[in-house]
């Protein structure tokens, strides 16, 4: 009565098999409240990412792998609540405050996603924890922001591998581990930020983004260093949060700018976001114009022309206009990050 | 004349095709309008209403909405243009081909992607003018297919990433045999910006200037073409329409 398992069933059995390898490694390591902390973040995580399956129909010939993997995810979550429950409160809040965030930026085109992700990345990094910078979409941009030099690398041959079962038939090597893609392929920038990018449209097809995209979205959700923050920047508009692109993320901010449509946009990407995710709405380029009704923003990014002739020169805003009142306020966001508790 | 309009996302496509699309119009073309953004917004700058904009029905989700699947033969493209098209202000008839409203585990190429390319690539343009506003990227251009006699606009606005895009779409479009490319330098501050932009294409360029009237009619949700005709960036694109419609007639 049950069929076969497809080419992406057994992938995907695959696939789980290494996540909770290196989940079973994680708790291993853990050694303190942070490392506990660290596996309880990563078995949600990991369960929150596993009920996109277990809806599907798709993935109906390897239920029964689905299913033992949650059963051991949830007994990993368990473990980890008794172990932090030995924890005073003090302790806690401590570890709290060093874990990293997990953040997806998405919008609307134009919106300023970039330059916020960017900025926001360096900000943090700043404050000392070492910041993974994702760029996700499929047009340069983030790289430029950062500070760095324009560049369509994504991820190098020999990091990836073909296999029929995954996402555009291409995954991450075998045995290559999501923390030695970051330590060997990550472009070093500025203020403690390491980048990756996607890998760009070289030619008529998405072959070279296609090339790199499962096993970058493999690393952001695998990558479980408790000690960084990971920011991705997402295309623009609702195509790549269709794909779950970001299905690492414990945030999400949406950014809005003033324009009708990018309100609009912004309403269409919310039901995206999907459920165990903390989403803020940003306004950014703002006037003296009233919030959007029904977007309150957690923090208001005013529009200042300096931004704009960064934008043009190609240059960080960072580097360019570091007194902005653009940059005030992204330090405003940066502080929502350095304090906050793990979503339920 | 089949026109696709690409560049980065916040360059000012949208602004560009709905300015456009009623100038063309208003010379007396039959346009027909497309918004293969799955995230569709160009209703707002052709002057349709704004919630309406926001709640109209793409041919892909209105065909899965009447059971349609993967395997039924689609129809042709001038039924969908007559059964999922609205007709817009100024005799523009508008229609998006899909957008996306949930996540989901499957991919979009099977979705609104083989829709555009269908639809631009299927509907007559013997006699009227088709201009497809795409989505942001360059990914959506090689979806649509546009070949040697159609005409590529790629729009961008001042900054470095966006003028990338633009000119990494102009030799994308000379890859794929179009001979037609034309670069348009929008929201442009000064004659220095447009010829950086100009020089950085390598194409034809023509300027759309910064203009206080397009950022007010974005913020309401109304069409500038409407609201203020006369400001400076409209006039620009019927010149661009001008443009577009005398070189077609001619030799070039």
């Amino acid at each position: 009565m049950t069929r076969q398992a497809s080419p992406g069933e057994q992938w995907l059995v695959e696939t789980l098999e290494r996540r909770q390898a290196g989940l079973d490694d994680l708790e291993a390591r853990a050694a303190d409240a942070l490392g506990w902390l660290a596996v309880e973040r990563q078995a949600t995580s990991l369960l929150r990412h596993l009920s996109t399956w277990t809806a599907s129909a798709w993935y109906e010939a390897v239920a029964p792998e689905l299913a033992r993997h949650q059963a051991h995810l949830e007994e990993k979550l368990r473990r980890a609540a008794t172990e932090l429950s030995a924890f005073d409160a003090v302790t806690l809040a401590s570890a709290q405050r060093r874990l990293g965030a997990r953040l997806a930026l998405m919008g609307k085109g134009g919106a300023g996603k970039t330059v916020i992700t960017s900025t926001l990345a360096r900000l943090l990094g700043r404050r000392g924890h070492p910041v993974l910078a994702v760029d996700l979409d499929s047009n340069p941009g983030l790289a430029i922001s950062l500070g760095l030099p324009p560049t369509d690398a994504g991820l190098p041959s020999e990091a990836v591998r073909q296999h029929a079962g995954a996402s555009y038939g291409w995954a991450l090597a075998e045995g290559l581990r999501p923390a030695d893609v970051v330590d060997r392929w990550a472009t070093p920038g500025p203020d403690n930020v390491r980048f990756l990018g996607l890998g760009k449209i070289g030619g008529l097809d998405k072959a070279h983004t296609r090339r790199s995209i499962g096993a970058l979205l493999y690393v952001l959700l695998n990558f479980d260093d408790p000690g960084w923050h990971v920011i991705a920047d997402m295309e623009a508009g609702p195509s790549t949060p269709f794909e779950r692109y970001h299905a690492f993320a414990d945030d999400v901010i949406v950014v809005v700018g003033p324009a009708w449509r990018s309100a609009m946009t912004a309403r269409r990407l919310l039901p995206m976001v999907g459920d165990g995710r903390r989403t803020r709405i940003v306004a950014n380029r703002c006037g003296d114009e009233p919030d959007h009704p029904g977007l309150s923003p957690a923090v208001r990014i005013p529009f200042d022309p300096a931004v704009a002739e960064a934008e043009r020169r190609g240059l960080s805003p960072l580097d360019a206009c570091p007194d902005s009142p653009t940059i005030a306020a992204i330090e405003q966001l940066a502080e929502l990050f350095l304090d906050q508790e793990v979503p339920a | 004349m089949k026109i696709a309009v690409t560049g980065k996302g916040g360059a000012g496509k949208s602004t560009i095709s709905g300015a456009l699309a009623r100038h063309l119009a208003r010379m007396g073309h039959d346009v027909v309008a497309i918004d293969a953004d799955p995230n569709p917004n160009l209703g707002i700058s052709l002057g349709v209403d704004r919630h309406l904009v926001e709640t109209m029905r793409p041919i892909l989700n209105s065909l899965l909405d009447a059971g349609h699947t993967h395997n039924d033969p689609t129809p042709p493209a001038d039924d969908l243009l007559a059964n999922y098209g609205i007709d817009a202000p100024g005799g523009v008839r508008l229609v998006a081909t899909g957008k996306i409203e949930r996540p989901s585990g499957s991919c979009l190429c099977c979705g609104s992607h083989n829709t555009t390319r269908q639809f631009f690539g299927d509907l007559p343009a013997a006699d009227r003018v088709v201009l497809a506003d795409l989505e942001a990227g360059l990914g959506d251009l090689v979806w649509a297919r546009p070949g040697p006699q159609d005409v590529v606009l790629a729009v961008t606005e001042g900054s470095a990433k966006s003028v990338e895009i633009a000119r990494r779409a102009c030799r994308l479009a000379e890859e794929m045999g179009v001979t037609r490319i034309i670069g348009v330098a929008n929201r442009a501050i000064s004659d220095a910006d447009v010829a950086r932009i100009s020089g950085e294409l390598g194409v034809e360029t023509l300027s759309v200037p910064e203009d206080p009237a397009i950022e007010k009619a974005d913020q309401q949700g109304v069409a500038a073409f409407d609201a203020d005709p006369t400001s400076p960036a409209i006039v620009a694109v019927g010149e661009l329409a001008h443009r577009l419609m005398s070189s077609s007639a001619g030799s070039t």
